[in-house]
């Protein structure tokens, strides 16, 4: 195991199209980072290029300290698991695991040993003399994985592993690769467009956005204090609602509410608030909003409303949309008029041009006052 | 039980009208001489005549002619299976420098016919037997092989083919250590076998009945093959229509025989060509 | 290969060891490597030539004396005063008029009726497909016997039916419909194959459907099998011409052009010229002739084709 560095590295298409701008990236050795963004993000570019199947335009890329740019995909004992898993379908389960340590010319008994092993560990030591054919998505999955485990590589890499499985599996398979990930420790860098397995998953996460990195740090830390609102979208499910306010009163105002302080000198701002932290009030002081239609989820509920900037005469100028996540018990019909209610530590502040996250410092302050008077 | 389908009396005459050249060919082979030559016809022979067809390899070398062409087309076939599947491969795959223009040019030679090609062919293999190698000469079977060790018809078979196997498992193979060479043949080949097999079946039926390069490149009946055997034995016996037949029946077995062991793959390699096509 | 001087330039003297190593592991290299082979031979004994004999079509040449002296156009202007190879562009044409729409009806028919369920099918489809097998020599050798006009069966069999005999292969009038009908068998398997596989691809459906609108099985096969088999006519039609185009064994074999040339066709009067009379340099000019008709016909077929195939897709 060793940790793996991207050094600036740019891979630059033929027809001028840039996947990866001035990559920078640092894994600790036996950590776990996931790569995550929307696709045509460059993230599988960039996992492409550390595996070797792609060579960079310019910077390099080191593993275990040695510069591997040059090095073919062979040569830098790395393993990797495909979405499609790629399992060599003309060879049984057991002949697909020995493969690569045949490739270097492991001994018999050895390979053996260790196929026996990771076949015990993965709970398919039953398929080995299967074709891939004869297996379910689930099995072949597991086999994928073993695959690369088998090999004990300087570094695993994973691209979108989870997503050929339905939704069930997903979730075992998610809670497996956990345990395997804490129980081996190999450094993995693992590719996703699901913000879910990133939460999950990772020690760190890489938030990625046409080529370029837009936050890298603990998952609760990303989510507790996305850097812009690319992040703040992306990452939590439902999704960070975004709706521009006015700046009135050296206040920021949404749905003719007062939600907290405005910066200094950022007169367009958008306001960030997860659906979770929006509840539905009857003291009348809140966000005044329309609901536009109702989601229930069994457990809880998805109110959509549109939220008015303010009424300028008879026309109520409409903000945007936000997704309040309410109890199950409520039923509010299309039309009816609501006031939302929200803490101001949950209200997060974006400045309208740059998508830049605002006011984090007075944020903190509100939270750690909070926690003061609670006290 | 069901009763038997009507069309059995339309299938039995026409699959009868298209063996009975197979059926005249087998009886006359048993015939005397003098019951080759009555009319109307002898429609089952007195009593067999299978000794004609010990005349007949006595008047003739067909083991020989049979050995050549088994020799021709065995090694015609391995070479271009070996390096069409390599050829194939590089274009299939592999971004090296000039290889859309050389695939180019070398596709464009399927278009020409061999007609054009065959004289110059013939000064090109005389000049090789004289100036590198005898044995690639006129008159040697070197000159039946080599100008068909590879075609340009194998490489675009298989390079199509190999442009539909997911990547993916090239990838991971190359990951696991493998070189390119490996990858072709531990992990393409071997999932290449509907298209090898195809090229491999069209091959040795165009190297078996080939005629007319033989014909021209081969004057000494110890390097005949099958085909052009036949011909100089039907010239030196062309009235004793017995023996002709058996030397037919003869020639023709060896090839019957690969075909009914290996029809599905003839058939589903023409049904191929022809669907694409 | 040139192509690899790039490389081997860049690289370092003092850095040799490595060199193969880099090398083997640039994409360049690998390809030419695997390239290289099948190019060399495709390139000496298919390339070489094409070129080498447009060059020989102006040249004269008896291909065995060294000296081959240019021409200019004398070999091409030869051509259309040629008495002969008017005779031979003639006999090809009518050849290949029969032959190919011949081969496509016997075949077209045949597949039809091996195209269905009942017992033993597969034994009625091999006996159809065997003719395959056939090389045109073996083809050629039971056809003349067959035809045999003192004691052959065909003649037998017209004279059962009090039809009058032929002498096929020895009268100039007939000689070339008996190689029509030789060439015809032996392709049948072809056909067949080509016919049935494009039926088996002839979705039962559209049959139904049809059925259901009311129409006659004539008519749906008219209506909806027909068209829809247009994708594999048009390839037999092509590749039948071409190879009618190219009919060489079966006339060198059963009458070596005769008699009286009734049945020289193109290809064996090249054959003829290079091979017998020696004069390649004329040979080589109408291989040219031929090259081109060929390429003309192919594209005027698939233009035309083009407008009646339905490729159902």
């Amino acid at each position: 195991m060793a940790e793996v560095e991207y050094r600036k590295v740019t891979k630059r298409y033929p027809n001028g199209v840039e996947a990866l701008k001035e990559f920078d990236l640092l894994v600790a050795d036996g950590e776990f980072v996931i790569l995550v963004g929307p696709s045509g993000c460059g993230k599988s570019t960039a996992l492409r290029m550390l595996a070797g199947l792609d060579k960079p335009t310019s910077g390099d890329i080191l593993v275990g300290g040695e510069v591997v740019t040059r090095q073919g995909p062979g040569e830098r004992d790395i393993a990797m698991v495909f979405q499609n898993y790629a399992l060599y379908p003309h060879m049984s389960v057991y002949k697909n695991l020995a493969y690569g340590l045949r490739q270097r010319k492991t001994a018999k008994h050895e390979i053996d040993r260790r196929v026996q092993e990771i076949g015990g560990i993965l709970g398919i030591t039953e398929l080995l003399d299967r074709k891939p054919a004869q297996l379910s998505g689930g099995q072949r999955q597991r086999v994928a994985m073993g695959r690369a485990l088998v090999r004990e590589p300087q570094a695993f890499l994973l691209d979108e592993p989870l997503s050929n499985l339905d939704a069930k599996l997903r979730g075992q398979v998610r809670a497996e690769l956990k345990r395997i990930h804490q129980r081996l420790g190999i450094t993995s860098i693992y590719v996703t467009h699901d913000q879910v397995e990133a939460m999950t998953l990772a020690d760190r996460i890489c938030v990625m956005n046409q080529g370029e990195v837009q936050q890298l740090g603990a998952p609760q830390d990303v989510y507790e204090h996305p850097a812009n609102m690319f992040v703040a979208g992306f990452m939590g499910s439902p999704a960070m609602n975004l709706v521009p306010a006015t700046v009135s009163g050296g206040q920021v105002v949404l749905g003719e509410h007062p939600l907290r302080p405005a910066p200094a000198g950022h007169p367009e701002v958008v306001v960030g608030i997860r659906p979770e932290c929006l509840h539905i009030t009857s003291t009348g002081a809140g966000i005044r909003a329309t609901v536009d239609f109702h989601e229930p989820l069994g457990s809880h509920a998805l109110v959509h409303c549109l939220v008015g900037q303010g009424t300028v005469g008879v026309v109520e100028h409409t903000a945007g949309s936000v997704v309040v996540q309410a109890g199950a018990d409520i039923s509010p019909r299309p039309g009816d008029r609501l006031t939302l209610g929200v803490d101001p530590k949950d209200v997060y502040l974006f400045d309208a041009d740059t998508g830049e996250a605002l006011g984090e410092a007075e944020r903190e302050r509100v939270i750690v006052s909070g926690v003061e008077k609670a006290q | 039980m069901r009763r038997p389908s009507p069309w059995h009396l339309v299938l039995i005459p026409i699959t009868f009208i298209l063996l009975v050249p197979f059926f005249w060919m087998l009886i006359t082979s048993l015939e005397t001489e003098a019951e080759t030559r009555r009319f109307p016809p002898v429609l089952w022979p007195a009593s067999p005549q299978w000794h004609n067809y010990v005349t007949a390899l006595n008047a003739a070398p067909f083991a020989r002619f049979m050995v050549n062409s088994a020799v021709v087309a065995i090694v015609v076939v391995v070479a271009n299976l070996v390096l069409c599947s390599l050829a194939g491969y590089a274009f299939a795959r592999l971004r090296f420098l000039g290889n859309g223009a050389l695939f180019a040019v070398l596709m464009a030679t399927l278009m020409v016919p061999f007609q054009v090609t065959m004289i110059p062919e013939f000064l090109i293999v005389k000049w090789t037997g004289t100036n590198i190698w005898s044995q690639l000469g006129i008159d040697h079977l070197g000159a039946l092989i080599v100008p068909n060790m590879a075609t340009a018809f194998g490489i675009f078979l298989l390079r199509q083919f190999f442009l539909t196997i997911p990547v993916e498992l090239e990838e991971a193979a190359r990951i696991d250590g493998t070189s390119r060479l490996g990858v072709l043949f531990k992990i393409v080949l071997p999932l290449s076998m509907p298209a090898l097999a195809t090229l491999a079946a069209l091959t040795f039926l165009d190297s078996w009945n080939s005629f007319l390069w033989p014909l021209i490149v081969i004057n000494t009946e110890s390097h005949m093959t099958l085909p052009l055997g036949l011909t100089t034995f039907q010239g030196s016996h062309d009235t004793n229509w017995n023996l002709l037949m058996a030397g037919n029946v003869f020639s023709l077995l060896p090839m019957l025989l690969v075909f009914f062991a290996a029809q599905r793959y003839f058939v589903r390699s023409v049904a191929a060509t022809g669907l694409k096509g | 290969m040139a192509t690899a001087t790039p490389t081997a330039e860049r690289a370092a003297p003092a850095r040799r060891a490595g060199l193969l190593r880099r090398l083997s592991r640039s994409e360049h290299a690998v390809g030419w490597a695997f390239a290289t082979p099948a190019t060399v031979l495709i390139g000496v004994f298919g390339l070489l030539p094409i070129l080498w004999s447009l060059l020989l079509s102006f040249q004269k040449s008896d291909l065995l004396t060294p000296e081959t002296p240019w021409v200019g156009l004398a070999n091409y202007r030869q051509i259309p005063g040629d008495p002969t190879f008017r005779l031979a562009i003639e006999h090809t044409i009518v050849y290949t008029v029969l032959f190919v729409p011949l081969t496509m009806a016997v075949g077209l028919l045949i597949a039809v009726a091996l195209n269905r369920k009942v017992r033993g099918i597969t034994i009625y489809r091999t006996a159809a497909y065997v003719t395959m097998a056939v090389s045109t020599i073996n083809e050629a050798i039971i056809f003349m016997w067959l035809f045999e006009p003192s004691f052959g069966i065909v003649n037998a069999a017209l004279h059962a039916v009090g039809l009058p005999q032929g002498q096929w292969l020895s009268s100039p009038d007939q000689a070339l419909y008996v190689i029509v009908a030789m060439t015809v068998w032996g392709w049948t398997g072809f056909a067949v194959v080509i016919y049935l596989a494009a039926l088996q691809g002839v979705p039962q459906e559209l049959q139904e459907a049809a059925a259901i609108d009311g129409a006659k099985p004539v008519t749906i096969f008219r209506t909806i099998t027909l068209p829809l088999l247009s994708p594999a006519s048009l390839f037999l039609a092509v590749w039948l011409t071409i190879n009618a185009l190219q009919l060489f064994d079966e006339v060198y074999l059963s009458t070596r052009g005769g008699p009286l040339h009734a049945t020289t066709v193109v290809v064996y009067y090249l054959f003829d010229q290079a091979f017998q009379q020696f004069n390649a340099g004329y040979a080589a000019a109408l291989a040219y002739v031929l090259f081109m008709v060929i390429l003309v016909i192919t594209y005027i077929q698939f233009r035309v084709g083009n407008r009646f195939v339905h490729y159902n897709r």
